[in-house]
């Protein structure tokens, strides 16, 4: 942990027009580590990852990615820093195929990286080569959510934001998602993962991150987290099945 | 009564002149709502724009066409351009009154702009091919209405390659289609809501260009084309434009056989009893709003 950290936040306060909904987060993550990102509805999971992508208002506090406070910038320029955003449910281009959605992954790259990128992707998850010219509104939800987070992997971003990529997928899904991130992280990228399968999440991740009303309730390693009393009692249910154990 | 068959044969071709310019005007419409949900109450006077521009360079070309249609789309482009980015830009996703306030407020400037200016007689406009045409049998067509839909058919193979094949064209339907899942590739919206009205404008000084010597040219002509343009798109369901294309054409089709048989009358009105009937028959085509996609 003694390297520079990936991304750290400091007293951040954000929100949308003119109403402030997350209030003095502070946080780091480190180079290569998956975060988890947990808390309830409304707690406000999603408008902290907005903020840190800039697709929300900032009202204050630092942003600091690789040395350099980006609050200032738009979000394709900080996607061209290496900073990917995953949005919550469906964010693709249902009426276009699999392959003119990843091209549009390819937007802010050179031309000739994007055959390369594109190809690599498909290394990585080979089901979006069978459905290379399917309409992407036509694939299951689980392929959509691949497809969304291949759309930001052919960036080769170094840090990735995911907000609940396995919501509504099926336990298999879910898993393949999870084993996805962990795979991703392996190679060096640093994940931020929101995520409402507590536990599945929990097991696969290094630090936990728990929001509660808008503010940073509670940090550690995923493992301490995941045996905190009072996140076992609000989270993780007494008889909640251990069907993920990866 | 006979029915004589070269006479036919012109109104099916004039009837296809017509509704290819239509439909670059109704193309541009759906291009605006699609990208930016904002319907575009100024672009009948764009239009008027690009036919006024024509009128007014082709003497300064010696009546040459070429040239005079280029400035024409240049100039209404860039007004356009120009337009987005001093009103347009300002405006809200959410506020839609206020985008109808502003686009309506320009077709009034430029529409009464346009009678200060050039008062509001109809003018004749001359191109050095005058009235030649071309004549097979019994048919004849001139020049300019040829060129006009072969410019307009031109413009619309452009128009697909650009939608479909590069990712500037892309990039508006992407815009269109999600904007969130735009931002999250890397797309800045402002930056392709410019390109599309841009694009939009461009495509009505086209239009405009190639009907001036066809059609008089008034301040009015803008207000004449835009309901039909929009009766066009509602029909075709907003934001669809290979549907805006095919009912231009069907209009122009339309209004040529009603204009060759029946009282102008009923050539004006039919295209809104069709679309009356449209949206009573086949509602989707006008909600399709939210589903919507360019191209
Ligand atoms: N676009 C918006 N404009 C205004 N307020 C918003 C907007 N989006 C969310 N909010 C508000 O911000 C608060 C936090 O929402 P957020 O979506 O960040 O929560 P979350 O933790 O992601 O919840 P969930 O688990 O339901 O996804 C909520 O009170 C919500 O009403
Ligand atoms: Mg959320």
């Amino acid at each position: 942990m003694s390297a520079r950290p990936a991304l750290e936040l400091t007293a951040l306060t954000a929100g949308y027009r003119d109403v402030p909904i997350i209030h003095d987060i502070s946080l780091a993550l480190a180079p290569g580590s998956i975060t988890t990102l947990i808390g309830g509805n409304g707690a406000g999971k999603s408008t902290l990852l907005r903020a840190i992508y800039g697709t929300n208002r900032w009202f204050s506090g630092q942003i600091v990615y690789r040395g350099e406070d980006i609050h200032a910038l738009e979000p394709s320029e900080r996607l061209r820093r290496g900073i990917a955003f995953v949005p919550q449910g469906r964010c693709n281009f249902p009426s276009m195929s699999v392959a003119e959605n990843l091209k549009l992954g390819c937007y802010t790259l050179a031309a000739r990286l994007h055959r390369p990128r594109i190809d690599r992707v498909l290394s990585l998850f080979p089901m979006l080569r069978t459905k290379w010219s399917s309409a992407a509104g036509n694939l299951s939800g689980g392929e959509q959510q691949v497809l969304e987070i291949a759309m930001v992997l052919v960036t080769e971003p170094s840090l990735l934001l995911l907000d609940e990529p396995s919501l509504g997928l099926s336990p298999k899904m879910q898993a393949e998602v999870f084993a996805a991130v962990r795979d991703i992280a392996a190679h060096g990228v640093t994940a931020l993962v929101v995520e409402q399968n507590v536990h599945g999440a929990l097991l696969v991740s290094d630090t936990a991150v728990v929001m509660e009303l808008g503010r940073k309730f509670m940090e550690g390693p995923a493992a301490s987290v995941r045996d905190d009393p009072r996140i076992r009692e609000a989270y993780l249910g007494g008889n909640i099945k251990e069907t993920i154990e990866a | 009564m006979t029915i004589d068959l070269a006479y036919v044969l012109e109104l099916v071709l004039n009837g296809l002149m017509l509704g290819l310019l239509y439909a670059l005007i109704a193309v541009g419409l759906a291009l605006i709502f699609g990208v930016l949900q904002i319907v575009n109450f100024a672009h009948g006077e764009l239009m008027m724009l690009g036919s006024f521009t024509m009128a007014l360079l082709l003497p300064l070309f010696g009546l040459s066409y070429w040239p005079s249609l280029a400035m024409a789309v240049i100039v209404t482009a860039l007004v356009g351009a120009a337009f987005y980015q001093f009103f347009l830009s300002r405006v809200e996703q959410t506020e839609f009154e206020r985008s109808i306030l502003i686009t309506l407020g320009l077709s009034m400037v430029l529409l009464y702009g346009a009678q200060y200016i050039f008062s509001a007689t109809p003018r004749m406009v001359d191109t050095s091919w005058g009235f030649e045409g071309i004549e097979i049998g019994a048919i004849r067509m001139t020049w300019t209405r040829i060129t006009g839909g072969a410019v307009a058919l031109v413009a619309f193979a452009a128009l697909y390659v650009l939608l479909k094949w590069t990712q500037l064209g892309r990039a508006m339907r992407a815009v269109a289609q999600n904007r969130e899942a735009a931002l999250m590739v890397g797309l800045k919206p402002r930056v392709v809501s410019r390109n599309a009205v841009t694009l939009a404008a461009g495509l009505c000084g086209l239009a405009g260009g190639a009907l001036a010597p066809i059609q008089l040219v008034q301040p009015g002509m803008g207000q004449a084309v835009i309901f039909k343009a929009f009766a066009l798109v509602i029909i075709a369901g907003l934001g669809n434009i290979p549907g805006a294309i095919a009912t231009s054409l069907a209009l122009g089709m339309l209004e040529s056989w009603i204009g060759g048989f029946y009282d102008m009358v009923w050539q004006e009105g039919s295209v809104f009893v069709i679309m009356i009937v449209a949206i009573i028959l086949r509602p989707e085509g006008l909600f399709q709003a939210r589903g919507m996609r360019v191209g």
